[in-house]
């Protein structure tokens, strides 16, 4: 351990090392030599060791636990990360490829009030384009639409509009199923022809009818 | 039906026909066998497989399946379709394809493709498809495929020949495609656990990867350190993905369908649209839809209620069996057999004649006959899915969905038909509110009738007295049964087909093979019912039961004692109960609060006993045992909070 002193512990690094228990942790792992064997950092135990110095980890029986402190820490990287991600995919339209490593640069980056702003401008998306939750920020609670987002709710379409499906965000699992046998998945283009007494949509010549609290999980982006 | 199935399974070759649902199978089976069979545009309502032997090779069998929209399976139908494709001894498969609806049928093809099933393409409603500006290529479909592609209009009997020439030259597809490397790695661990299996190792895996629990069964076979093997690698792929390793799949053949349809279709934009596409469009209309919902209540009531129920039940209960059959069969049966005791059994009041055959055959078959006949219509128009759109906010407060308006429906024709068709329902909670509220507060077109005949007779304000009643008792305990019952309440997904104009001879085919079934499925019970009712007479419990209700009759209705008979009949035939109250009534024996309220204690109270059968034989004895627990005091307990109500607060009828 000696030697790992010598190195100095970026805010970085640590940045680094929170996103990593943080989704780990939606894994439900929580070993240290887990942990330790998937970073790609340099030199992980001196991060972890300097991270529980600091309080914002703690090590009982080989296992490794996000403090409160650490955790609203690592909650605002991964937002920030996760929003980034669907802000390069959506708005910039990189490849899905890349988005990860470019979305690692600005979780460093943004400060609150972009944060706040990307995630009005998105929509507030419940989750980024692998399907990870996106913690919620006090903006989406608040769910102001003062800023057109650009990746709405089905339910926000007026019928006769179409969109692109940017994800589907369901409760369950099955309606998932149910739908991309459909063909409704992320990429296909929707057309909503009506909103009551049920929704209807269009996917290619196939008339749907879906309930509105699929319609609400189902997030396009207005062709 | 099994004696073809056998049949079928003899047969040294044979083949399935798969597809999405309503793409035109049956009309191909129809055409490839002869043998026409159920075409319907409901889904779920082609549950049972159908079977016939090739009009061109009478060595060959052909299987009908189930409509299916992925062969990852979501729902019992599909389970099936992939069960055939995995256990039988399949030549060869064809597939329809709806032609504007390629990626549906694709996604489909292209698990065919992985299963290494020798397969043809059948390119179907290539007409309708044009006429919405959708041109698929099929001469590059086939080289991409490396199968035959046949385009074929079904109804109009186009390209069935040369479909029927390609069946022999069925091949595996040469097509193949990769998943990312995490499943492609998966995938390859499973296979070198598999034993050999009618369809590819490969597909198996990939099933296994998805975790597809309706493939237990099959896994039986395995042992145990092998399945849990399989399990760890499942968890192992699953934990790189956030989400389902099926959802990853399917959207991985999907992307795959996207570009094979990239090189094959072409479309053109057609803004005008038919006058059979507005229709559809205007009877989901949430204002010009109800003109149309009601317009098609009335017809359907019109057709059934008053042609079936009225005009075909006097004609076949009054004269043919009244005048002649009963008569006749009374005469030669008192000849033939001395014994009284058997006479009666046969044609008594509680005989097998003269009750159980009169009210099957007289009186409920053409009921449902017309019922039918309205639904195949309805079915076949694509008018049914738009209906269940229309209701499915009121039964979603009831915990069903749109869907399940059809067996309401067809309990006001007969609750006992109406309890088998609820098995079309998705989840089981679904099939048991259907049942109960069947059970309970759906009258029949027999009881209907002469409920109306009664309390039309009294006042406008009785017979609204009764309908709120029911309809209220209805609402709470559907609105109870739905929050209280445990299971998951079905989600709300489902097809629009187009509207098309059906066919009148499909629609005599179905109805045909419809009555049949009502005939071997229900009218056993009706006999079987009378047998029992018969036995409790010459026992003498009839009188016992009676003698111990009365104090409930009387005590808690305050209804006159003569009431009580009534209410036992009802148990055995509705419409019978209602009668004895009419008479009853007619005798000057009740007062209007009397009537009202012994109308709706016996609409409410226990099914008729074919009922009763129907929902042991569906929904098990417990549950049946449950029911009717419940229903008992709860329509008297209603009965009795009705009494008291009227009385209390002095309301004149």
């Amino acid at each position: 351990m000696t030697e790992s002193e010598g190195n100095t512990v970026t805010e970085n690094d640590v940045d680094e090392l929170l996103e990593l228990l943080w989704t780990l942790k939606e894994r439900n792992v929580d070993f240290v030599d887990e942990v330790l064997r998937i970073s790609e950092q340099k030199n992980p135990e001196s991060i972890i060791n300097f991270m529980e110095k600091e309080g914002l980890v703690k090590i009982e029986d080989g296992r490794i636990f996000l403090t409160k402190k650490g955790d609203v820490m690592a909650k605002s990287i991964i937002r920030r990360h996760r929003l980034a991600e669907v802000l390069l995919l959506q708005a910039f339209e990189l490849r899905v490829e890349d988005i990860h490593t470019e979305a690692c640069k600005f979780e460093h980056v943004l400060s609150p009030e972009v944060t706040r702003s990307v995630c009005t401008f998105l929509g507030h998306p419940p989750t980024c384009p692998h399907g990870n939750p996106i913690p919620r920020g006090e903006c989406c609670s608040r769910f102001k639409k003062e800023m057109r987002p650009l990746v709405l709710s089905l339910t926000d379409l007026t019928p006769g509009e179409s969109g692109r499906i940017v994800f589907i965000a369901p409760k369950e699992h099955r309606r998932l199923d149910k739908l991309s046998s459909f063909g409704v998945i992320p990429g296909s283009v929707i057309k909503l022809r009506q909103k009551t007494p049920s929704f209807i949509i269009k996917v290619g010549e196939t008339d749907l009818a879906i309930d509105a609290d699929i319609a609400k999980e189902i997030y396009v982006k207005k062709a | 039906m099994h004696q073809h199935e056998k049949e079928v399974l003899r047969t040294k070759k044979k083949i399935a026909i798969i597809g999405n649902p309503n793409v035109g199978k049956s009309v191909i089976f129809g055409l490839l066998t002869g043998k026409y069979v159920m075409v319907s545009n409901y889904p779920g309502t082609t549950v049972e497989v159908s079977v016939g032997h090739a009009s061109f090779d009478k060595e060959l069998g052909i299987i009908d399946t189930p409509g299916i929209n992925n062969l990852l399976p979501m729902s019992e139908d599909e389970k099936v379709t992939r069960d055939i494709l995995l256990t039988e001894d399949l030549n060869g498969v064809v597939q329809v394809v709806d032609a504007k609806n390629l990626n549906r049928g694709l996604l489909i093809t292209l698990q065919l493709c992985e299963m290494g099933l020798p397969f043809v393409l059948d390119l179907n409603m290539g007409d309708e498809a044009r006429s919405r500006g959708v041109y698929v290529d099929s001469k590059r479909l086939e080289e991409i495929l490396g199968v035959d592609v046949i385009e074929t209009v079904a109804t109009s009997r186009k390209g069935i020949r040369k479909l029927v020439k390609s069946i022999p030259d069925a091949k595996e597809s040469r097509f193949s495609f990769r998943y990312s490397d995490e499943i492609e790695d998966g995938a390859a661990e499973i296979i070198t656990l598999l034993p050999d299996a009618r369809i590819s190792k490969r597909s198996l895996a990939l099933m296994l990867l998805s975790g597809d629990e309706s493939l237990k069964p099959w896994l039986d076979a395995l042992d145990e350190g092998t399945v849990n093997k399989i399990d760890e690698i499942h968890h192992k792929v699953q934990a790189s993905y956030s989400q389902p390793l099926n959802y990853v799949i399917t959207k991985t053949r999907l992307e795959e369908v996207q570009k094979i349809i990239r090189q094959i279709e072409s479309t053109e934009k057609r803004e005008s649209s038919s006058v059979l596409e507005s229709l559809g469009t205007w009877s989901v209309h949430p204002v010009g839809g109800i003109p149309i919902l009601m317009a098609v209540l009335f017809f359907t009531y019109v057709f059934v209620g008053v042609f079936g129920a009225g005009t075909l039940v006097d004609f076949f209960e009054g004269v043919v069996f009244n005048e002649y059959i009963n008569p006749a069969s009374k005469s030669i049966v008192e000849h033939l057999i001395p014994y009284k005791i058997v006479q009666d059994f046969l044609v008594g009041d509680y005989g097998v004649i003269t009750m159980a055959l009169t009210y099957s055959l007289a009186i409920i078959l053409p009921i449902v006959g017309t019922f039918f006949i309205a639904f195949g219509i309805l079915e076949d128009s694509g008018y049914l899915p738009r209906l269940a759109v229309m209701v499915n906010r009121v039964f979603k407060t009831l915990g069903l969905n749109g869907k399940a308006v059809l067996p309401i429906i067809l309990g006001f024709g007969c609750v006992t038909m109406a309890t088998l068709t609820a098995r079309t329902l998705e989840t089981k909670k679904e099939r048991i509110i259907v049942t109960l509220l069947l059970a309970l507060g759906i009258p029949c077109s027999a009881q209907l009738g002469v409920t109306l005949g009664l309390l039309g007779g009294l006042s406008v304000k009785a017979l609204v007295i009764w309908i709120c009643s029911v309809v209220a008792t209805l609402f709470v305990v559907g609105y109870l049964a739905s929050k209280l019952m445990p299971g998951e309440s079905f989600d709300f997904i489902m097809e629009l087909p187009p509207i098309r104009m059906p066919h009148l001879s499909n629609i005599l085919v179905k109805t045909v093979s419809r009555v049949e079934w009502y005939l071997k499925e229900a009218v056993p019970l009706f006999i079987l019912g009378t047998i029992v009712l018969f036995t409790l007479d010459i026992m003498g419990l009839l009188t016992s039961i009676e003698t111990l209700a009365s104090p409930l009759i009387v005590g808690l209705l305050g209804l006159p004692v003569e009431a009580t008979q009534a209410f036992l009949i009802g148990f055995l035939r509705r419409d019978y109960g209602a009668a004895g109250l009419f008479a009853i009534a007619s005798a000057g024996l009740m007062d209007t609060t009397q009537i009202v309220v012994s109308v709706v204690t016996i609409t409410l109270f226990v099914p008729c006993i074919a009922n009763l059968f129907i929902i042991i034989k569906e929904r098990g004895l417990k549950t049946a045992v449950g029911m009717v627990a419940f229903i008992f005091p709860f329509a008297f307990i209603v009965g009795g909070f009705l009494n008291f109500a009227l009385r209390y607060l002095e309301v004149i009828l």
